[in-house]
């Protein structure tokens, strides 16, 4: 029998987010109108139905895994890579945190670096100029052509004298 | 049918004004150049490139993103052909055999079979799509909250729980889907719901952040851990991009056939291109007088599934315009495109924007026309977009999808949002649970919470109404039978094998 963790933990993931929705779902007013049901109704039958699956999937990961789940071609995947998983998160992270402050230009070249060395490259001077180069294009072209507001941050004083 | 062949001329005064026609002429460009890159499939292309419409007057942006979803479409097929990364399911059928075409150096007509097959296909199935659109548009009129109701039922149903490899994944998939459609403000008591006091919450869940989400960031999460030390294999284009006599003479009866089992499929809530791609590829087979081509490169099995997936594609549009229900996840992104206007498609959209819709279907003839002058010549330019190596294309796919999110409210918090949902696009995609149905449950559960609650409101809650009026009936029961069939298909097959 085929044991998977991850879709056991999947599953109760499911079920414990339909549980949440339960809980919160008690709280949401009932009075509704000519209609007889309120604002509550919709999400308890979604909360249920977020159980049931939840259960479901947890009973078929229990018994013998998750049914008729495509395996990818020989060759298709290696091993799961952490560091490429988490360099992708750091950039994202990073970005999140820099947008506001640092700017979209600072943040979207550390977020191209990042996930560039995810992607294995390991010339991380030009990833940041590249990154640099597309992030100060798009910069550009929204705040220029189409009125987007981005925040120009760090770069300011210079963005600011470039007329952008 | 007159009134039809006016209402399209007038859509052709529209669409072909030279602002409407270049917004048309970007739409398809932009919209193959980001289709052609590796893993970016229909709808994260359509999703990645709307905030590039936010400053057009609706006419135009929607032209312009017809053109996108079709170029989209187009980019894709010549990736799968030259990279053999199909971008979606709809293009897996396409690589058995095109992949393997371009292997033998006959990657040029692999190409121009997927191009020319997709303009005849496109072109027959958007004049179905002008004549059929009117017919349902006059049934459609007389549908309630109640009928409403019953057909959205019904394509949840099919999306989620009859269609894809397991019943469970996809109405977890469909039910994940309904809880972000939730969260925000209710719209007919004005009561938050699951928004934890967010300001960013209340406003709901943007289909864009959810979709790029699960498709740019959970797809660059994936790639990067599963196969970011693989190498790839580009195949190049040698010789020529003409077919011969003999390449014509099998093409143009696969592509003619493929269109018949396409549009059909795109109109009903059957998730998309995927099942009348294989249909098409398994038809070809049949029907081949060269069955010992097939499995290594046979030009019957491209132009089949490629000319079925852009009748279908068409034919999404017909529910999509007529009754506002969409039944791919790119149809899902589509209407919340005309939502962010303030436009809900449906019958009265026919009459109160004619201009509009009927600008748009006639656009849809013209994008055709552009895409096959512009695909082909222009080989060259797609080529070189696919040889980005990854680190550059995803480092690029995500600085476009950040923006997406971040411009809704310049807000950090939809970025968490984004990340929340990478996370749950790359489980998705490595547990095998489908997307689709949480994409058209977003956008979808709204609408059908707001149909429910009108039609038990008519009835002073009475809740046989959908059952007591015919049309609401048929849909329920034709709903359980989908249902309920199967099942007890299986149960039997299953007491038979035992026995």
């Amino acid at each position: 029998m085929r044991r998977a963790p991850a879709e056991i933990a999947l599953s109760a993931g499911v079920l414990g987010l339909g549980a949440l929705a339960a809980v919160v779902t008690a709280r949401l007013p009932g009075e509704g109108g000519y209609a007889g049901i309120g604002p509550n109704f919709i999400p308890a039958v979604v909360s249920g139905g977020l159980l049931v699956t939840g259960a479901w999937l947890l009973w078929e990961a229990l018994a013998g895994g998750w049914r008729h789940r495509g395996e990818p071609e020989a060759g298709a995947e290696h091993a799961f890579d952490a560091a490429a998983f988490w360099w992708i998160s750091a950039g994202l992270f990073a970005h999140m945190a820099l947008i506001g402050w640092a700017g979209f230009v600072v943040a979207g070249t550390v977020l191209f670096s990042c996930v560039a060395r995810g992607f294995g490259s390991a010339r991380a001077l030009r990833d940041a100029a590249l990154g640099f180069a597309l992030s100060l294009a798009v910069f550009a072209f929204f705040v220029k052509f189409l009125n987007v507001n981005l925040p120009a941050g760090w770069l300011q004083p210079l963005l600011g004298s470039a007329g952008i | 049918m007159g009134e039809t062949l006016n209402a399209l001329l007038h859509g052709f005064a529209v669409a072909l004004t030279p602002m409407n026609l270049m917004w048309g002429f970007i739409g398809v460009t932009v919209g193959t150049a980001v289709g052609v890159l590796p893993g970016v499939g229909p709808a994260l292309t359509v999703a990645m490139l709307l905030p590039l419409t936010v400053k057009l007057d609706p006419t135009g942006a929607l032209i312009m993103f017809a053109g996108i979803y079709y170029g989209a479409m187009f980019g894709g097929s010549t990736t799968t052909i030259l990279l053999n990364t199909p971008g979606e399911s709809a293009s897996i059928a396409t690589a058995l055999e095109g992949n393997k075409m371009a292997k033998r150096g006959r990657a040029g007509p692999a190409l121009a079979t997927a191009a020319i097959g997709s303009f005849v296909a496109g072109s027959i199935a958007t004049l179905l799509l002008t004549l059929l659109a009117p017919l349902v548009v006059e049934l459609a009129l007389k549908f309630g909250p109640a009928e409403y109701f019953a057909l959205m039922v019904f394509a949840f149903t099919t999306v989620a729980a009859v269609l894809g490899s397991s019943t469970a994944r996809g109405l977890a998939s469909l039910f994940l889907g309904l809880l972000f459609g939730l969260v925000g403000i209710d719209g007919q008591t004005g009561a938050p719901r699951f928004a934890f006091g967010v300001p960013e919450l209340l406003d709901g869940i943007d289909v864009v952040v959810l979709a790029v989400g699960l498709f740019a960031v959970g797809e660059a999460l994936y790639m990067a851990a599963y196969t970011s030390r693989l190498p790839e294999t580009l195949e190049k284009i040698s010789g020529s991009l003409m077919m011969s006599k003999q390449d014509w003479r099998r093409s143009w009866p696969a592509w003619l056939r493929a269109t018949a089992i396409g549009f059909p499929f795109g109109t009903i809530p059957a998730g998309g291109a995927e099942i009348p791609t294989f249909l098409s590829y398994a038809l070809e087979k049949k029907l081949t007088r060269h069955p010992e081509e097939f499995g290594k490169g046979a030009i019957e099995g491209v132009a089949g599934p490629e000319a079925a997936n852009n009748a279908s594609a068409t034919g999404v549009l017909v529910p999509l315009l007529t009754l506002g229900i969409p039944t791919s996840a790119t149809a899902a992104i589509l209407l919340g495109a005309f939502q962010n206007y303030g436009i809900q498609p449906g019958p009265l959209l026919f009459q109160s924007q004619a201009d509009l819709v009927w600008g748009l279907i006639a656009s849809l003839y013209v994008g055709n026309v552009l895409l096959l002058i512009l695909n082909l010549p222009l080989v060259g330019i797609w080529v070189k977009v696919l040889q980005i190596p990854r680190p550059k294309l995803y480092g690029g796919i995500l600085v476009f999808a950040t923006l997406g999110a971040y411009s809704l409210h310049q807000s950090w918090i939809d970025l968490v949002t984004l990340y929340v949902f990478g996370l749950l696009g790359f489980a998705m995609r490595r547990f095998d649970v489908p997307v689709a149905p949480a994409v058209i449950g977003l956008i979808l559960g709204p609408l059908a919470e707001t149909q429910f609650r009108r039609a038990l409101s008519i009835s002073q809650g009475d809740a046989s109404v959908f059952v007591t009026q015919p049309i609401s009936a048929t849909f329920l029961a034709v709903t359980a039978a989908l249902v309920i069939v199967p099942w007890l298909v299986r149960r039997r097959a299953a007491a038979q094998g035992r026995r």
